[in-house]
C-alpha cells in the first residue's frame, strides 16, 4: 500500500529522526490506513483549491477538507474518466470521487475556477452524486476589476455556505476563525525559523508531512501535534542534532504540489544527501507564509481583508503574469541560503509547465541553479529521476566543496 | 603505484577503467551487460586486472557509475553517469583543448551536458524516455537493412544525394518507414544516412537547450560511427572531438572520481 | 509596538500643543506645515503657513522685486525646512484636522457603523481637487491685487479663500470655546459665497470623516503643497520590494486607501502625495523588514513578523469559547 511505503519510508531511512512527528505518522496511518474518521458530526466542506478561504469555512463551526489526491490508484482511476494527459493530481482527485473511499466525507464541495483541469472536474465529480458549487475566482491579481470581482465573489461564498449550513455568520465567530488560523500560521513560521539555521533539525519531508496533515486534521489537534514538535526541536538545536551534513545542498522546491504518499522526489532529494529547507508549493509553504491583517474586525472588514489576501499574495501559475512567484522563489533562495532550486512539474500539468521557461531565464539571470523535472504518479519513474536529482545535487555538492 | 576502478554498468554495455594515480588510463574493457550484470561486472572486472598483471588490492578505490551502479555495492561509492561523464570528457580531452559541451548517446538513452570553465556540471538535458536518438535505434535499423552496425559508417559516405527524411518520431514505427523506404527501391546507403539526420536532428535539439559551446565532445557507442558523427556535425554546424575510446569516457571519469574521493578521504 | 495606542498618545500631546500651546506662550512660527489657526489668536501654538502665504501673496508683483521678495523665500525656506524634518508625518501625528478626523473614527468604530470606502474608479479624479485648491489659493490672492490676463483685479474678500472655506477656521477655535466663526456673512456677494462654502465644507467635513477615514486629506492642499518638498524629507517610509508577497495587508490598514504601499515593488520611497505617514502600513506588513520608517538614516519602526502576530493578537491560542454573539 502506497502510503504505509511512504510512511515507513519517512520513519527508516532517514537520519536522526524527530520523536514528535511520530504522533505525524499515525495520524496518517490511522486516516489511510485504517480509514479512521475524524471530524464525526462536524460538517465537511470539501475544498477543490488553496483559494477558498479556511477562516469563514471555521467561522460556522464546519470543517475545511483539502480534496487534492496523492495516490496512484486513485490516479489509475481517474485516468479512464479524464483524457490520458490529464494532470495526475486532478484525475487522482476526480478518481477518489469515483470510488468513494473517504474516511470523512464531505457534505459539499467547493470549487474555485483556477486551472481548466480542476475547473472542468467539478462537473465530472457531480456525475457521481457530490454537490459541487463553482467560486468565482479571477485569472489575473493586478487590476482593481479582480479585487473587486473576488470580494464579490467571497461574499456570495459567505451568503451560500451560510444557506447551507443554516447558519448566521457573526463577527466574533469570524474573529475566532481568523485568529485560529494566524496561530496556526505562526507555528509555521516558527518552525522555519530552524530551517533557516546551517544546522537543520528538521527535514524537508517532515515539513511536507506536518503541513499536508493541516488538510484534513483536526485544527486543535494539529496545532497541539505542531507544538510538541517545536519543543523538540529547541531541544534539537541544543544538542545539535541535525538531519543533513554541512556539505549537504540546500534546496528550495517548488512546483506542482507533493501530495501524500506521492512524497517520491521530495524523499529522492533527501535520500540523494541534500536537504529541502524552503518549498513554494500549494500543499506546504502557500497555506500559512501569509497572514491576514484587519484594520476593523467588523464582518465586511474582516471578509475583504481575507478575500485579497487569497487573491492578491497567491502566486498559483493559473495567472497570467508569474513576478510574484519567480520574486518568491528568489527571496525563498535568499533568506533559506539555499543552493539550488528544484523545478517539479506534472507531466499534464499546463500551467506549471508553461511557467518553467520563465522560471528558469530569471533563475539564470540571478545566478540560481536550477532543476527541472517532469513526473507524474506512476511508480515506475524512480531511475530517470534519480539520475536527474543525484547529477544536480552532485553538481551543486561540488560546488560547495569548492568553495570551502 | 596505486589503482582506481571506474565501473560503468549500463543497459546494455559494462565499462570498466583502470586509472592511475596520474589520471593516466592504463586500461579498460568492455562486455554486454546481459541479464546479469551483477555477476556480469565482477567477471569483467577480474578479466581486466588479470590482463594488466594486477590483482584486487591493487585498486584502492572503486566508483560505480551508470543505470546499475547501486546494485554493485562493493564500490566506494556510486556516483551519476552525467557527473562521471563530465569529469572523463576533460580528462580524456586534455590535450586536444577545454570541453564544454558533452553528447552522449548510449544504448537506451542519450544526453547533453553543459560545463562551465573549471568543468563543473553547470545544465543537462536526458532524453531517457524514448529510444530514438539512441544507440537501440541504430541496431534496429542496421538489422532491418541486414547490415552490421559497424557497417553503417561507411554507408553513410557512400549515399549519394540529399539524406531521406525519417518521418516517425517513435523508432518502433520508423523500422516500418524503412522497410517501406527500401520498398519503394532506395538504396541502402541514402536510407542510412536519412538514419542518421534523423539522429543527429533530434540530438541537435537535445543539446540546444543546454547551450552549444566550443569544446563539443561526443561520446558513447554511437560516436564510432563516423557517418553518425559526419551528421551530427553538419547540424549542429561545429567540429566536434571524438575521443579515441568513446564508450569508457563516463567509466574513466568515475575513476578520476575516485582518485579526488581517495585523497579526500585519507587526507583527514 | 501597540501603533494605535502610541499614535493616540502623541496626537494628544500634538493637539494640546497646536490649539492651547499659545497659552503657555508656544509659538513655534507662522510657516507650518499643518493646521494651525490664527482665528484661535491666544491659544495656538503656532500658525499655518498657507493662511501666511495667502496673506503674503496678496501685494502688487513689484513688491516682490525688492525686500518683501526676499522675506517670502525666506518664509517658503523655513516652511520646506519643517516639511523636510518630519515629512507628511505632520498630516499623521500633528495636524488637529487629522487628530479630530481619526477622533470621529474612533467614535464611529464604538457605535459599530461599518465605514464607506471611495469606489476605486473614482480615485484619481479625486486626487486631482487638492491640487486645483493649492492653486486657487495661491493665485486668487495674488489676483485681488494684480491684474492678471486682462482681467480686474479680485474682490478683497478674496484675500484668504481657503480660509474662508476651511474646516479648521471654524472647528479650531471652537476648542477653545469660540463658536463665532460658524457663521454667513451677508454683507456682500463674494463673502457670501465663500462663508456659506464654508459653512457647507465643515458639515461635509464633520459627517465625511465620520463615515470615510480621513475623509478631508484627500482634498487638503496642505498635503499638496508638502508633497512638492517631501522627496528630500529626512523621514522617510522605505519598502523593500523583493520581500512584498504583494497580501494587499497594508493596503486594507491605510486609511487613505493607497495602493501603491502594496502594488509597488520596484521604489524604495513610497510617500506618496496622500500619504500621511500614520504608519499604519508597516504595522500591518507580516512580512519581515519589508516596510520601514526611517528618520536621517535610523530606523523608527519596521515591520517585523514577531510584531505582527502580537499586534494581531495571533500569538495564542482560542479556547473554545461559546459562540454567542
Amino acid at each position: 500500500m502506497e502510503a504505509i511505503n511512504t510512511i515507513n519510508t519517512m520513519k527508516d531511512e532517514f537520519k536522526n529522526p524527530i520523536a514528535a512527528m511520530d504522533a505525524f505518522y499515525e495520524l496518517y496511518e490511522d486516516v489511510y490506513c485504517k480509514q479512521k474518521a475524524l471530524h464525526e458530526d462536524a460538517i465537511k466542506v470539501g475544498t477543490m483549491c488553496i483559494q477558498i478561504p479556511s477562516e469563514i469555512i471555521y467561522a460556522f463551526d464546519a470543517v475545511p477538507i483539502r480534496l487534492c489526491n496523492g495516490f496512484y490508484t486513485d490516479d489509475d482511476i481517474g485516468s479512464d474518466l479524464l483524457p490520458q494527459k490529464a494532470c495526475p493530481l486532478v484525475k487522482a482527485t476526480v478518481g477518489h470521487f469515483a470510488s468513494g473511499n473517504f474516511s470523512d466525507k464531505p457534505h459539499f464541495v467547493y470549487s474555485p475556477t483556477t486551472c481548466d483541469q480542476k475547473t472542468k472536474a467539478g462537473a465530472t465529480i457531480e456525475g457521481f452524486g457530490y454537490e459541487v458549487i463553482d467560486v468565482d475566482f479571477p485569472r489575473m491579481k493586478e487590476s482593481e476589476i479582480s479585487r473587486e470581482y473576488f470580494r464579490q465573489s467571497i461574499r456570495e461564498f459567505t451568503v451560500d455556505l451560510s444557506r447551507r449550513i443554516g447558519k448566521k455568520l457573526t463577527r466574533k465567530r469570524l474573529k475566532n476563525a481568523v485568529h485560529k488560523i494566524g496561530y496556526a500560521q505562526s507555528l509555521y513560521h516558527k518552525l522555519c525559523e530552524y530551517r533557516k539555521k546551517e544546522h537543520v533539525t528538521i527535514s524537508g519531508n517532515d515539513m511536507f508531512f506536518i503541513t499536508n496533515a493541516f488538510f484534513f486534521d483536526k485544527i486543535d489537534s494539529w496545532t497541539e501535534k505542531t507544538q510538541r514538535v517545536l519543543e523538540e526541536l529547541k531541544q534539537r538545536e541544543k544538542e545539535n542534532i541535525t538531519v543533513a551534513a554541512k556539505v549537504s545542498p540546500r534546496i528550495v522546491y517548488t512546483g506542482s504540489p507533493p501530495i501524500f504518499p506521492n512524497y517520491k522526489i521530495p524523499m529522492l532529494i533527501e535520500q540523494s544527501d541534500a536537504v529541502i529547507v524552503a518549498d513554494e508549493t500549494c500543499s506546504s509553504n502557500r497555506m500559512f507564509n501569509d497572514m491576514v491583517a484587519v484594520d476593523e474586525w467588523n464582518i465586511y472588514g474582516m471578509l475583504d481583508s481575507i478575500a485579497d489576501k487569497y487573491l492578491k499574495a497567491c502566486t498559483c501559475p493559473i495567472f497570467t503574469k508569474n513576478d510574484d512567484r519567480i520574486r518568491r522563489i528568489i527571496d525563498l533562495v535568499k533568506t533559506y541560503s539555499a543552493d539550488g532550486v528544484v523545478y517539479q512539474a506534472f507531466a499534464g500539468c499546463t500551467v506549471y509547465e508553461l511557467e518553467q521557461r520563465s522560471v528558469l531565464e530569471a533563475m539564470e539571470k540571478a545566478g540560481i541553479p536550477i532543476l527541472y523535472l517532469e513526473s507524474d504518479y506512476s511508480p515506475s519513474q524512480g531511475g530517470q529521476l534519480s539520475t536527474r536529482v543525484e547529477a544536480f545535487i552532485e553538481s551543486l555538492k561540488m560546488k560547495k566543496r569548492k568553495q570551502g | 603505484m596505486k589503482y582506481f576502478a571506474g565501473i560503468d554498468i549500463g543497459s546494455t554495455a559494462i565499462k570498466i577503467s583502470i586509472a592511475d594515480e596520474n589520471k593516466d588510463l592504463i586500461g579498460h574493457k568492455i562486455s554486454a551487460s546481459g541479464s546479469m550484470f551483477y555477476k556480469y561486472a565482477h567477471e569483467t572486472l577480474d578479466a581486466l586486472l588479470n590482463e594488466l598483471g594486477l590483482i584486487k588490492e591493487d585498486i584502492v578505490y572503486t566508483v560505480a557509475t551508470g543505470y546499475g551502479r547501486k546494485i554493485f555495492k562493493e564500490a566506494n561509492e556510486n556516483i551519476s553517469e552525467i557527473t562521471a561523464n563530465a569529469i572523463g570528457a576533460r580528462a580524456a580531452a586534455r590535450e586536444h583543448g577545454q570541453i564544454k559541451t558533452i553528447i552522449n548517446i548510449g544504448g537506451q538513452d542519450s544526453k547533453a551536458i553543459s560545463l562551465d570553465d573549471e568543468g563543473s556540471v553547470v545544465n543537462f538535458a536526458m532524453n531517457d524516455r524514448c529510444a530514438a536518438g539512441t544507440g537501440k535505434f541504430l541496431d534496429a535499423c542496421a538489422m532491418n537493412l541486414e547490415i552490421g552496425v559497424e557497417e553503417l559508417g561507411n554507408k553513410h559516405f557512400e549515399s549519394t544525394g540529399t539524406p531521406l527524411s525519417i518521418n516517425s518520431t517513435c523508432a518502433v514505427f520508423a523500422e516500418s518507414e524503412i522497410i517501406g523506404l527500401l520498398g519503394n527501391e532506395h538504396s541502402v546507403e541514402d536510407i542510412v544516412c536519412g538514419v542518421h539526420y534523423s539522429i543527429a536532428k533530434r540530438i541537435v535539439k537535445l543539446v540546444k537547450r543546454v547551450g552549444v559551446k566550443e569544446g563539443i565532445y561526443f561520446d558513447g557507442g554511437p560516436a564510432l560511427n563516423a557517418g553518425l558523427v559526419n551528421a551530427i556535425e553538419n547540424e549542429l554546424g561545429k567540429k566536434i572531438f571524438i575521443p579515441r575510446y568513446p564508450q569508457i569516457t563516463t567509466s574513466y571519469g568515475a575513476a578520476i572520481i575516485g582518485i579526488d574521493s581517495y585523497h579526500y578521504e585519507n587526507k583527514l | 509596538m501597540n501603533l494605535n495606542k502610541v499614535r493616540f498618545t502623541i496626537q494628544v500631546i500634538t493637539f494640546l500643543l497646536i490649539v492651547y500651546g499659545g497659552y503657555i506662550g508656544l509659538d513655534l512660527g507662522d510657516k507650518l506645515p499643518t493646521f494651525a489657526c490664527v482665528f484661535n489668536p491666544e491659544g495656538t501654538g503656532g500658525k499655518c503657513y498657507l493662511g501666511m502665504i495667502q496673506h503674503d501673496l496678496d501685494h502688487p508683483w513689484q513688491a516682490f522685486l525688492g525686500f518683501a521678495g526676499i522675506a517670502f523665500l525666506i518664509s517658503l525656506f523655513i516652511f520646506v525646512l519643517w516639511v523636510w524634518v518630519l515629512n507628511k508625518a505632520w498630516c499623521g501625528y500633528v495636524c488637529p484636522l487629522g487628530t479630530m478626523q481619526d477622533w470621529l473614527t474612533s467614535l464611529r468604530k464604538k457605535l459599530k457603523v461599518k465605514f464607506i470606502e471611495y469606489d476605486w474608479a473614482n480615485r484619481e479624479s479625486i486626487k486631482k481637487v487638492k491640487w486645483i485648491l493649492l492653486i486657487l489659493l495661491l493665485l486668487l490672492p495674488f489676483m485681488v491685487s494684480n491684474s492678471l490676463l486682462g482681467l480686474p483685479k479680485l474682490p478683497g474678500g478674496l484675500t484668504m479663500p481657503f480660509c474662508d472655506i476651511c474646516p479648521g477656521r471654524m472647528l479650531i477655535p471652537a476648542f477653545v470655546g469660540d463658536f463665532n466663526q460658524f457663521y454667513i456673512d451677508f454683507s456682500n456677494p463674494t463673502d457670501l459665497i465663500m462663508t456659506s462654502l464654508g459653512m457647507i465644507v465643515v458639515g461635509l467635513f464633520i459627517v465625511g470623516s465620520f463615515f470615510k477615514k480621513r475623509f478631508f486629506c484627500y482634498f487638503c492642499p496642505m498635503a499638496a503643497f508638502q508633497y512638492i518638498f517631501s522627496k528630500q524629507s529626512l523621514f522617510k517610509l522605505y519598502k523593500d520590494g523583493s520581500k512584498c508577497t504583494k497580501c494587499g495587508d497594508c493596503y486594507n490598514a491605510c486609511d487613505m486607501d493607497i495602493l501603491e504601499i502594496a502594488d509597488d515593488i520596484k521604489n524604495k520611497n513610497l510617500v506618496t502625495e496622500d500619504c500621511t505617514l500614520c504608519l499604519k502600513c508597516v504595522a500591518a506588513c507580516p512580512e519581515e523588514g519589508c516596510l520601514e520608517a526611517n528618520f536621517a538614516g535610523k530606523t523608527i519602526f519596521k515591520s517585523t513578523k514577531e510584531g505582527f502576530i502580537l499586534r494581531m493578537a495571533m500569538n495564542q491560542q482560542i479556547q473554545k469559547e461559546s459562540n454567542n454573539d
